[in-house]
């Protein structure tokens, strides 16, 4: 449902571009907005119903090729919901508080988005950054 | 034969400021056989500062015009009067060129590995999005000239904004981080993250807003030197 609050146990999924990974190292500007974005997409992991994380991947794996030129060292980063919020709530200097919320497309329903990102925005993807433990490939060697 | 004096003071029965003109209608193009960009009369070799001093310009539509409208500009983002030519040029060549120029650079020691990291980023973007515009050339010239004014700092990560800027990164011990995001003016955003010292268990985390040539200036007081420079 569009504007859900997504459940802090959750996890979202945020497509890395090659420009935002540094040897293999995803970058906070993969948190930036940009110019004119409200929030920043991701996808709910929880909402495609798969019974494990690497089938999750995959899922995201192949709406993602469908959408967007996948570059070879594009990355995914898997961030908890409760964890970032909390991350970036307690420590930045505005107690932020960050929400993210379902926000479905048509060809993309498991799409949701990051809000109140925006003002201190770099400081604000750093802390962000810090709370990404999981990481993968964007696209399989097959592709 | 008039004999000359070389210690005679030129200002010494006239104080006011003395201009050197350059007219002529054409832009300077650096057509330099060397490895270092033109210089025109001005020998660059001899200074061992490796910042060039701010440039004033005085406009003039054609030689020897009388009663000629000129003013002196100030051109911010192109301090190197090497570069006033390429205004004209586009953003994307501008990008090319200001890379060539940090491969050649003697000033910056990391200078292979950086030119090559920015390519990469370059054919990244444009791998992704032909139409876009790869680099913002405001922003690599900002991160350029920060670059110049301090030599002995470490080659950082650099990565691109969403719009295509330089975002570079220096990180050390225990989680230290100074993040620099170099806008297309002289302006950057910046973010340190570091321990408290007397707090052990807290972090100081500050961001703020400079222009590039005060930047270490504004820091100065979190000590970033600690881990930033070579």
């Amino acid at each position: 449902m569009k504007g859900e609050k997504i459940p802090d146990p959750d996890h979202i999924a945020r497509f890395c571009r090659p420009m935002q990974v540094s040897d293999g190292q995803i970058q906070a500007v993969a948190f930036m907005l940009r110019p004119g974005e409200e929030s920043l997409s991701v996808n709910w992991l929880e909402f495609l119903n798969c019974s494990n994380r690497d089938s999750e991947i995959t899922e995201i794996r192949n709406i993602y090729s469908a959408k967007l030129n996948v570059g070879a060292r594009a990355k995914l980063a898997v961030i908890n919901v409760g964890e970032v919020c909390e991350k970036v709530l307690t420590e930045s200097p505005d107690r932020r508080n960050v929400e993210v919320l379902h926000d479905p497309m048509d060809d993309d329903p498991s799409h949701s988005g990051i809000y109140n990102l925006e003002p201190d925005g770099e400081l604000i993807a750093e802390l962000i950054l810090e709370t990404v433990h999981e990481t993968y490939p964007a696209r399989t060697l097959m592709q | 034969m008039p004999e000359i004096d070389l210690y005679k003071d030129p200002y010494r029965f006239d104080t006011r400021p003395i201009y050197s003109i350059i007219y002529g209608d054409q832009l300077i193009e650096d057509d330099s056989p060397s490895d270092h960009p033109y210089t025109g009369a001005w020998d660059f070799s001899k200074i061992t500062i490796p910042f060039l001093p701010p440039v004033r310009y005085e406009n003039t539509a054609y030689a020897n015009q009388e009663e000629s409208d000129t003013s002196i500009v100030d051109l911010p983002e192109n301090q190197d009067p090497i570069t006033q030519a390429n205004v004209l040029k586009s953003e994307e060549s501008q990008v090319q060129e200001l890379i060539f120029r940090i491969k050649r650079s003697k000033f910056i020691s990391y200078r292979k590995g950086l030119a090559n990291r920015l390519l990469a980023l370059f054919n990244d973007a444009k791998e992704e999005d032909p139409d876009c515009i790869g680099i913002t050339a405001g922003s690599l010239r900002n991160f350029n000239n920060f670059l110049h004014l301090h030599t002995n700092i470490k080659c950082p990560t650099i990565s691109l904004t969403p719009d295509y800027n330089i975002y570079a990164s220096w990180k050390g011990e225990q989680n230290r981080l100074f993040s620099v995001h170099f806008l297309t003016n002289a302006d950057v955003r910046f973010v340190i993250f570091k321990p408290n010292d007397r707090h052990p268990k807290r972090k100081i985390r500050v961001s703020g807003v400079a222009t590039s040539d005060i930047l270490m200036e504004t820091v100065e007081s979190y000590r970033i030197e600690d881990w930033i420079l070579g």
